[in-house]
């Protein structure tokens, strides 16, 4: 496995040909909450990156910055090279066309059968003809193990399935770089295998660049070629699996171990238990 | 006390600006319906699904209104000795005001409810944000369609709830009262002006429009729960039957 260690954060170079997206110095923030403050990451061209981090640090945020959905209050975020805060709606729309996301619950449309949702993008923005539409479907769906599925309908499917069909979507229009959001989430142990080894095949035979957010540190480690961790809106540490294995850092020890407690605490902030029961006068 | 001024003032900020995100909305797609037009495929879906499966209880309802109207307007102008004008008394108050009115408030609990909760459920299950990262505008593909479906499929609604009405009307004053055939349907023929029609065409298409701009404005806007999309799903219907109401007095002291 070709594993290279991520640029450290704060040290991202600008429009760097190498990384097919970068955010430098993202700072944002929802209803006054800070979710970033300076966040510095590098996307490598070809690589699967994995972001990783306790619930809440803001890693689905990351993804929606990267496509644009969301706007930094300060900082640039690029991709391919352009600011996606310069670019008007068409010529966002033109990026995202070499864009993929794989959302958590798969985000099938509901009123098209597994077919149709694969064709979607294709009869939205290609005007093909229809055996060719069918040949590229039918091998986007080959390539994901579904071609049998591919008049089902998305409530037939199970969660991998529909992850699997969401996958097959996300790829039809060839992206060069394919975002997954909690791709294992709520997956049995074959299903996980079964995405795990899509995503690294998928990167390394389209060649693309795939940018995996999840906490399941021990099944993305098989497959990474760099990761950051997330927490209190920073990367506080970035490398190859091995090297965070090894990381100082408390709360990196935290993440990559499965403990309860620690600098993420178990508890939410809340006064003292003791003193709470005994004070009659407070309401449950 | 003190506080209630406040409160009322409050609400009616948020009324305001509800209002004026409403109007950009409508902005928003009306700019956008050209486009949709040139894929006449997404609309006539929208036609059958918000038209085509309200018809069962559009007939349904019509009929009941109609036989109910035949019942009391027999009643009432027996009363005076004028049966005869039963016909015409019902096809004036079903093409002006019944017609519009009742098929718009069923609309409203029908397809504008399926609108707004197919729309929330989108947003809430991440349909429209997959949308938008394969570049295509939800507003364009999904939005626009339904707004156009509904505001096509609500005059035609009306006039197969009037039509059957009339039919209701005509079981019980001719068929059950006794009221003569001839004179039922000469009188109405000849005292009903196409400007009557014209009243509840206009007002069907503009209650087809708002009811439909509301439903999917609600069901785009949702908060992407499930209580969000029960609450969207409510407001449709409550916004829908009192603005159709409020234009309802407007268009009629417009017209008369």
């Amino acid at each position: 496995m070709n594993q290279t260690p991520a640029p450290a954060a704060g040290t991202v170079p600008t429009a760097d040909p190498s990384h097919v997206a970068a955010l430098h110095g993202v700072d944002f923030s929802i209803d006054g909450k800070a979710i970033f403050r300076g966040l510095d990451i590098a996307i490598r061209r070809g690589a699967v990156t994995a972001i990783m981090g306790p619930s809440g640090t803001g890693k689905t945020t990351l993804l929606r910055l990267i496509t644009g959905q969301l706007r930094a209050d300060a900082g640039r975020v690029e991709v391919e090279g352009r600011d996606m805060a310069g670019l008007s709606r068409r010529e966002l729309y033109a990026a995202r066309r070499r864009m993929g996301m794989l959302f958590q619950n798969g985000a099938l449309l509901t009123d098209l059968d597994v077919f149709e949702n694969v064709a979607f993008p294709l009869r939205e923005h290609a005007r093909l003809p229809e055996r060719l539409v069918r040949n590229i479907v039918l091998a986007k769906l080959q390539a994901v193990g579904l071609r049998g599925a591919a008049r089902l309908r998305p409530q037939q499917l199970s969660g991998g399935m529909a992850r699997r069909v969401a996958l097959a979507r996300a790829i039809v229009m060839d992206p060069q770089l394919l975002l997954y959001d909690e791709p294992f989430a709520g997956l049995d142990p074959i299903s996980m295998g079964v995405v795990l080894r899509l995503i690294k095949s998928l990167n390394d035979a389209l060649g693309i660049s795939s940018v995996v957010v999840t906490h399941d540190v021990r099944e993305i480690s098989q497959i990474a070629d760099s990761s950051y961790i997330l927490s209190g809106g920073q990367v506080v540490a970035s490398g190859s699996p091995a090297e965070l294995r090894d990381h100082p850092s408390p709360v990196v020890h935290q993440f990559m171990d499965g403990l309860a407690d620690g600098p993420v605490t178990f508890h939410y902030p809340a006064p003292d238990y003791p003193a709470q029961l005994l004070d009659r006068a407070e309401g449950a | 006390m003190n506080g209630l001024p406040g409160e009322v003032l409050q609400n009616f900020r948020d009324f305001l600006a509800r209002l004026g995100a409403l109007m950009r909305f409508f902005g928003q797609v009306m700019l956008q319906v050209p486009s949709a037009v040139l894929r006449p495929r997404l609309v006539v879906e929208q036609v059958y699904n918000t038209g085509a499966l309200s018809l069962v209880i559009i007939m349904t309802c019509g009929l009941f209104v109609g036989m109910v109207l035949g019942l009391q307007g027999h009643d009432l102008l027996e009363r005076f000795g004028s049966e005869d004008a039963l016909g015409v008394g019902a096809a004036l108050s079903l093409l002006k005001e019944l017609g519009p009115v009742v098929t718009a408030l069923l609309f409203a609990g029908r397809a504008g409810t399926a609108l707004a909760s197919e729309l929330g459920l989108m947003r809430a299950t991440d349909q429209l944000s997959a949308m938008e990262i394969m570049a295509v505008d939800p507003m364009r593909r999904v939005v626009v369609p339904r707004f156009l479906g509904g505001a096509i499929a609500m005059p035609l609604l009306t006039a197969i709830f009037i039509v059957v009405a009339l039919y209701g009307v005509q079981l019980v004053g001719v068929q059950f009262l006794g009221i003569d055939q001839g004179s039922f349907w000469s009188q109405m023929r000849g005292a009903v002006e196409l400007a009557d029609v014209n009243e509840g065409l206009i007002k069907g298409v503009t209650f087809g429009v708002a009811c439909s701009l509301i439903a999917v404005f609600e069901g785009y806007n949702a908060e992407p729960t499930a209580e969000g999309v029960g609450r969207a799903t409510t407001r449709t219907v409550v916004i829908s039957a009192v603005v159709t109401l409020v234009l309802d007095y407007i268009l009629t002291a417009l017209m008369l």
